[in-house]
């Protein structure tokens, strides 16, 4: 499914957040980029709807997403938030059964089979061990592969990610980006992330948005928009490019 | 992991509080053997049982055991389980019913009912509607703030102290004799326990624990942050407010018949957390059943171990806080 932005305005303080156009592909991976504060996190959360943006500013294959209700919504589109606290130490099973909320009325706890989709969803970020164990006991980096199977047990066709490598060794950040390449590939979802590493941005997306100031500066294939001269422009810094084995490295 | 101890302790839990209600009504200044009990307690269907019964034991049973035992059940099972749904709700262990204002607001609106409409209007619904008054001003304050849990706690602790002057107002104005019941009230104690108010405080509480309990696995899901809850499909306004709604009704219910009793509602979930984890799917049905056998037990002991009463009230805040504290030291908050 694709997800297209039209015409979105939101202001929070003295920040504004404006994007004339843009369509996020279905079946592609999308990275958001761009320097602190530029209002990645806050166009992530605008489509999501946590954030309320304006109705007919976003849509979901022609759907308002601002006149869906919640649990329609989050069946169609899952978000991974950046920065996770609970006061309760769930395990880490019951923290996947949560993605299933959208589907169970208010009265309702959750069904064997949704213990079945959740357990799934573990798997296949490869913790299926992990089901029983207390969620204060995982590393940064299981924790965040834990969101990222809630967000599967959802089952939804849009998954949106907000800075899921923050903080994270190489070893996993990598293992976190091929997981979301391969869900995109392999199970046809739309997944729009905001990445810091511009090396793994290039790497991994099949289209980049260029973010500076709460505008998009630009938006297109890596290949085809990467310069040295919008490096400069959105992050301030002179930046090299330099293509080797068919590879693009971003060098400060 | 072996699953069968979990079980066995979640039956022993929920068996609890229906022995408790049958040792304890043998249990008071008259001492009635369990074998007249039980004479006594099928006496309605086989009246040819009643004679050789001592005097007064069917009265003793049926008018005062038994509805100050219920009453004692439902309070306690009302207090745990709104102390649990609350923690879930505001995300935080350490909330309960008198922080956020809901006790004091109960309080006051059934003292402003005894004194001032002579039981016309019931206490009951007085003091639900001062309840969910003061959680509502809680909610209005705290809401626009960065740290909403230290707000929360802090006009909790402002909108108490205001309902608990105006409390001090309607005891100011009443006569001596309105006085003297309502100090008696206030401290906390299930000696006013009569059908007539359990006919209003039961089916209030039975129902308002039914749907709490009904929404034991949606309280996890409203304990994750609020942005994270609505991206997961949830209608958060309309889900916080009808168990606000909920835990203020039984609350009230509560707080209008047996005044201010403390700290079960802080301690039981905690235990129930120690006991089992901290899935609300397990955690609110078994804060009801292990609450309502704590208040019957405490009871019990206050009306049977002096000469006099004591107001099981003072009783479960001598033995709460030290506890309390107690556990927050051993534990170092690991099943929080």
């Amino acid at each position: 499914m694709s997800v297209t932005v039209q015409n979105l305005t939101y202001r929070y303080r003295n920040f504004s957040l404006h994007v004339e156009h843009l369509q996020f592909e279905s079946a592609k991976m999308t990275s958001i980029v761009g320097p602190n504060g530029a209002g990645k996190t806050t166009f992530l959360k605008c489509i999501s709807a946590i954030l309320p943006a304006a109705k007919g500013s976003l849509f979901i294959e022609g759907r308002d997403i601002g006149a869906m209700r919640e649990n329609e919504r989050a069946r169609l589109l899952a978000y991974v938030p950046q920065e996770h606290a609970t006061a309760f130490n769930y395990t880490v099973l019951d923290f996947v059964l949560m993605g299933r909320a959208a589907y169970l009325p208010i009265f309702s706890s959750p069904s064997p089979g949704d213990v079945t989709i959740a357990q799934e969803a573990l798997e296949f970020v490869s913790l299926g061990h992990f089901a029983s164990r207390p969620y204060f006991q995982l590393s940064s980096g299981e924790r965040r592969l834990v969101l990222i199977a809630r967000a599967l047990a959802q089952k939804s066709n849009i998954l949106i990610l907000d800075e899921p490598t923050s903080f994270l060794d190489p070893k996993h950040e990598t293992e976190i980006l091929a997981l979301a390449k391969k869900l995109a590939e392999e199970k046809k979802k739309t997944i729009i992330v905001t990445l810091h590493n511009l090396d793994m941005a290039v790497k991994y997306s099949d289209a980049m948005v260029f973010m500076k100031e709460g505008q998009v500066v630009a938006f297109g294939k890596p290949d085809d928009i990467l310069n040295e001269a919008l490096l400069e422009n959105v992050y301030e810094i002179k930046m090299s490019i330099i293509r080797y084995d068919g590879r693009t490295f971003i060098v400060k | 992991m072996n699953k069968q101890r979990p079980r066995a302790l979640s039956l022993f839990v929920y068996l609890l509080p229906l022995f408790i209600f049958l040792l304890s009504l043998c249990v008071g200044t008259v001492h009635i053997p369990i074998k007249d009990l039980l004479k006594t307690l099928i006496s309605p269907i086989f009246p040819s049982l009643k004679q050789g019964l001592p005097a007064n034991s069917l009265n003793i049973i049926f008018n005062v055991r038994i509805p100050r035992l219920l009453l004692g059940l439902a309070v306690g099972a009302s207090l745990s389980v709104s102390g649990a749904s609350l923690q879930a709700l505001f995300k935080n262990p350490l909330v309960n019913e008198y922080i956020l204002g809901i006790s004091s607001g109960a309080a006051f609106g059934a003292a402003l009912s005894m004194v001032f409409f002579g039981g016309n209007i019931p206490p009951q619904i007085s003091a639900f509607v001062f309840a969910i008054i003061a959680v509502l001003i809680v909610l209005l304050i705290a809401r626009k703030s960065d740290s909403p849990i230290i707000a929360l706690l802090l006009t909790g602790v402002i909108v108490s102290a205001f309902f608990s002057a105006l409390l001090s107002l309607v005891e100011f104005l009443a006569s001596p004799y309105e006085l003297q019941a309502l100090f008696n009230w206030l401290m906390g104690n299930l000696w006013k326990a009569g059908w007539t108010d359990l006919a209003i405080s039961l089916p209030l509480i039975g129902v308002g624990i039914l749907v709490l309990v009904l929404m034991r696995w949606r309280l996890n899901v409203l304990s994750m942050s609020d942005e994270e809850a609505r991206s997961l499909g949830i209608n958060i306004r309309k889900e916080k407010l009808l168990v606000i709604f909920l835990t203020a009704l039984i609350t009230a219910a509560a707080t209008a018949v047996a005044g201010i009793i403390g700290w079960i509602g802080l301690i039981i979930p905690h235990l129930v957390r120690m006991m089992v984890g901290v899935d609300n799917r397990k955690v609110v049905p078994m804060s009801a059943a292990l609450g309502a056998g704590f208040l019957m037990v405490a009871d019990n002991i206050t009306r049977s171990f002096a000469s006099f009463e004591v107001p099981v009230g003072i009783f479960t805040s001598l033995i709460g806080i030290p506890f309390f504290i107690v556990l927050l030291r051993k534990s170092k908050k690991a099943w929080l």
